[in-house]
C-alpha cells in the first residue's frame, strides 16, 4: 500500500517535471516573442510618427477639424493616435503568437481567429478617421457655401452632410470587423432610405407650396430677384 | 534658360523669329473674341503713337478658348494698316499667339509672358485684359511708358470710380497692402498693370507658379516681389473703370483676393514683420478720383447676411478671431439695425486676427478666407449707411483714416503672428 502510494506520488512528480521541463523553453520562447515585439512595435510606432510628422497629418487634422473632435474626447494628436494604435496592434500580434506557442488546448483556434482579426482592426480604425476627417471638411465647406449663398437653414444642410457621412463610415468599419454585417448593412440601407423617403415625402408634400415658390424664385425669375453684390474691386 | 522647358515648341518659334524687342504688350485671353478686337485696336494704335522707334510685340495668351479668339488675334483682328494722325511706326508690331492649358488661369498666363520677356530682353511689359471694354491707347501708354521712360519696375493702375465701386479695394485691400508692405500702392488687385523686364526675370525664378495664390491672381505677387527685391513701384492713372456686365460672386473674388493676399504674407513674412509706416509711391496723373454718380446698393440684404452669417459660423469665428473680438462682433449683429456701426478699430483688429489664424493654419486656409465674407458685408453695410450721403472729400479722408488704423494696429499682427501656438 505504501509502495503503491509513494509510486503515484513519485509518478505524479515526474509528469510535473516533465510538464515543467516542456513548458519552461515554451515560456521562454513567448517572452522572448513577446520582448521582440515590443521592440519591434516601438520601433515600427518611431517610424510611422516621424512619417506622419514629415507628411503634416495633424496639419491636415487641425484644418478639418478632426483634431477639435479628438481634444474633446481627450485623446492625443492625430499623429500620436494613428502611431499608438500600430504600436498596440503589432505588440497584440506579437503576444497573440507567442500564446500560441505555449501550446494551450482550445486557445489556439480562438488566438488564430483574433489574430486573423487585427488587420481588419487597424483598417477599421482608418476608416473612421478618413470619415470623421471628411465629414469635418464637407459639412463646414457646405456650412461655408449656404451662409455666404444666404440660404435657410444651413446647419441643417451642413449637419445632414455630417451625419451622412458619419453613418457611412461607421457602417463600413463594423462591416470592416465582420461585426453582424448583415444587421449594419440592412440597418445603414434602412435608416438612409428613410431619411431620404422623409425628405422626399416632407419636401414633396409638406412644402408642396414651398418647392413651388422655390422652383418659380429660382428658375423664372431669376434674374429679377437675384441680389446684386456691390462692385468689389 | 532653366524655365525654356514649359514653353510650347511653336511659341518657343514665334519668339526666336521676332527676336530682341523693347516693350510686350501680353493680352491673355479666354473666349474674348467678341471684344478683343477693340483692345488690339487701342493697344496698336498706342503704340504707333507712343512708341514709334521701339521694337514691340503683342503677345496673346490663351487659355483654351473655345471661340474663336486666336484665330481673331493671328488673323486680323483690329489689326489696321491704315496710317491715323500722321502718325506710323517705324517699325513692325509683332503678334505672338500661345495656348497655355486647357483651363484659364492668369498666373499661367503671366508665367507665359514673363518667359517670353525674360527670352526676348523686353525693357517694359504691360498686361491689359480684353475684357474691360474702354480700353484706350492712352491706358497701354500709361502702363508702359513709367517703365520704359522713369525707370519704375512696377506700374499699377488707377481708376477713375463712382464712390460705391471698389469698396472691396478700398476698404480692405489697398489699407491692409498699405500698413504690412509699406507701399501706397491703390490698386494691387488689378486686369490691367507694367512691368519692367528686370521684374520679370526675377519673377521666372520663382518656384511658385504651381501655387493656387498665383495661379488665380499673379499681380499682387509680381507687385509684392517687386517691393521685396526693393525695386520701384509706381502707379498711374488710366481712367474710368466699368464694372463687367455679369454679375459678381463676393465669395469667389474675397477667395481669390484676400487669400492670395494672406498667402503672400505668409511667403514674405521675414521681410514685412520689420517694416514699419508707409511711403507714398511714384504716382502719374491725380492719386484718387471719386465720382458722386452711382447710386448706393441695396442694403437690406446685406445686413441680413452679416447678421446671420455672424450667428451661423460662430463656432467656426470662435476658432479664428479673439475671444473679445468675437464678443464684440456678436453684439454689433444684434444691434439696431438703423444705428448699426462697424468701427474702424474693430474691423482692422478682426482683418489681423484672420490673417494671424490663416497664418497658424487654425481650420482650412480656404474656409477661413471664406469665414470673412459675412464679417466683410457688415463692415460694408456700416459704410454705406455711413455715407449714403457723404461727399467724396470726406470719403477719402474716411479711407485715410483707415489706412492709418491699419498702421496703427500692426504691433499687433505683428504680435498675433509671431505668437507660438
Amino acid at each position: 500500500m505504501k509502495e503503491v502510494i509513494i509510486q503515484g506520488l513519485s509518478q505524479a512528480y515526474s509528469n510535473l517535471v516533465h510538464m515543467f521541463a516542456e513548458f519552461l523553453p515554451r515560456l521562454l520562447v513567448m517572452l522572448v516573442i513577446v520582448i521582440v515585439g515590443l521592440l519591434v512595435a516601438y520601433v515600427l510606432k518611431m517610424i510611422l510618427r516621424a512619417v506622419l510628422h514629415v507628411t503634416r497629418l495633424d496639419r491636415l487634422s487641425e484644418e478639418a477639424g478632426a483634431s477639435r473632435f479628438l481634444r474633446m474626447a481627450a485623446l492625443p494628436s492625430m499623429t500620436e493616435l494613428l502611431s499608438r494604435s500600430l504600436f498596440w496592434v503589432t505588440w497584440l500580434g506579437f503576444i497573440l503568437i507567442g500564446i500560441s506557442v505555449l501550446g494551450v488546448a482550445g486557445l489556439q483556434e480562438q488566438i488564430s481567429r483574433l489574430f486573423l482579426l487585427l488587420p481588419a482592426i487597424f483598417i477599421a480604425i482608418l476608416i473612421l478617421f478618413v470619415g470623421l476627417v471628411t465629414a469635418n471638411f464637407l459639412s463646414r465647406a457646405a456650412l461655408l457655401a449656404a451662409v455666404n449663398a444666404g440660404y435657410t437653414s444651413p446647419k441643417l444642410l451642413s449637419w445632414s452632410i455630417r451625419f451622412v457621412i458619419w453613418a457611412l463610415a461607421v457602417s463600413m468599419a463594423l462591416e470592416q470587423v465582420g461585426v453582424a454585417r448583415q444587421t449594419v448593412l440592412a440597418a445603414f440601407s434602412i435608416v438612409f432610405g428613410a431619411v431620404m423617403l422623409g425628405l422626399a415625402i416632407a419636401f414633396g408634400l409638406g412644402g408642396r407650396e414651398l418647392a413651388r415658390e422655390f422652383l418659380e424664385r429660382n428658375l423664372r425669375d431669376k434674374k429679377k430677384e437675384k441680389y446684386e453684390e456691390p462692385q468689389p474691386l | 534658360m532653366a524655365e525654356e522647358s514649359f514653353l510650347a515648341d511653336d511659341f518657343l518659334r514665334q519668339l526666336m523669329s521676332v527676336g530682341e524687342v523693347d516693350l510686350i504688350v501680353g493680352v491673355p485671353t479666354y473666349n474674348n473674341a467678341s471684344t478683343l478686337g477693340q483692345t488690339l485696336l487701342s493697344v496698336e494704335e498706342s503704340l504707333r503713337q507712343n512708341f514709334v522707334r521701339e521694337r514691340t510685340v503683342i503677345l496673346n495668351v490663351d487659355g483654351a478658348s473655345a471661340d474663336e479668339t486666336r484665330q481673331l488675334f493671328l488673323h486680323g483682328g483690329g489689326r489696321s494698316d491704315t496710317v491715323r494722325n500722321g502718325l506710323t511706326s517705324l517699325r513692325t508690331t509683332h503678334r505672338i499667339s500661345c495656348e497655355y492649358g486647357k483651363a484659364p488661369s492668369q498666373g499661367l498666363a503671366l508665367h507665359n509672358i514673363v518667359a517670353a520677356a525674360d527670352l526676348l530682353r523686353a525693357k517694359a511689359c504691360a498686361v491689359v485684359s480684353p475684357a474691360t471694354t474702354n480700353l484706350t491707347p492712352s491706358w497701354v501708354a500709361n502702363l508702359l511708358r513709367p517703365v520704359y521712360r522713369e525707370g519704375l519696375d512696377f506700374v499699377a493702375p488707377l481708376y477713375a470710380r463712382s464712390r460705391f465701386q471698389g469698396l472691396l479695394a478700398r476698404d480692405l485691400l489697398y489699407p491692409v497692402s498699405r500698413a504690412i508692405f509699406g507701399q501706397r500702392i491703390r490698386e494691387i488687385y488689378c486686369e490691367e498693370w507694367g512691368f519692367s523686364g528686370r521684374l520679370a526675370s526675377q519673377c521666372l525664378e520663382k518656384d511658385v507658379w504651381r501655387e493656387e495664390a498665383v495661379r488665380a491672381r499673379p499681380e499682387a505677387w509680381m507687385a509684392v516681389t517687386a517691393i521685396g527685391a526693393g525695386l520701384k513701384c509706381g502707379q498711374s492713372f488710366l481712367g474710368p473703370k466699368i464694372a463687367p456686365p455679369t454679375g459678381t460672386d463676393i465669395v469667389e473674388i474675397i477667395r481669390q483676393t484676400v487669400g492670395n493676399f494672406f498667402w503672400c504674407m505668409e511667403t514674405n513674412q521675414a521681410q514685412w514683420l520689420s517694416w514699419s509706416d508707409s511711403q507714398p509711391v511714384a504716382t502719374f496723373g491725380p492719386d484718387h478720383e471719386l465720382s458722386l454718380d452711382g447710386i448706393p446698393p441695396s442694403q437690406e440684404k446685406i445686413f441680413e447676411l452679416f447678421r446671420s452669417g455672424v450667428g451661423e459660423l460662430e463656432p467656426i469665428l470662435a476658432s479664428i478671431l479673439a475671444q473679445d473680438t468675437h464678443a464684440q462682433i456678436k453684439a454689433i449683429a444684434l444691434s439696431d439695425r438703423s444705428k448699426f456701426h462697424f468701427p474702424l478699430e474693430l474691423w482692422v483688429k478682426t482683418v489681423y486676427e484672420f490673417a494671424a489664424s490663416y497664418h497658424h493654419t487654425v481650420l482650412n486656409r480656404d474656409h477661413l478666407v471664406q469665414a470673412l465674407v459675412p464679417l466683410y458685408r457688415g463692415r460694408l453695410f456700416s459704410f454705406l449707411l455711413e455715407h449714403a450721403d457723404s461727399a467724396t472729400e470726406v470719403m477719402e479722408t474716411q479711407s485715410e483714416a483707415l489706412c492709418q488704423e491699419f498702421e496703427r494696429q500692426k504691433p499687433y499682427l505683428v504680435e498675433r503672428w509671431t505668437a507660438k501656438r
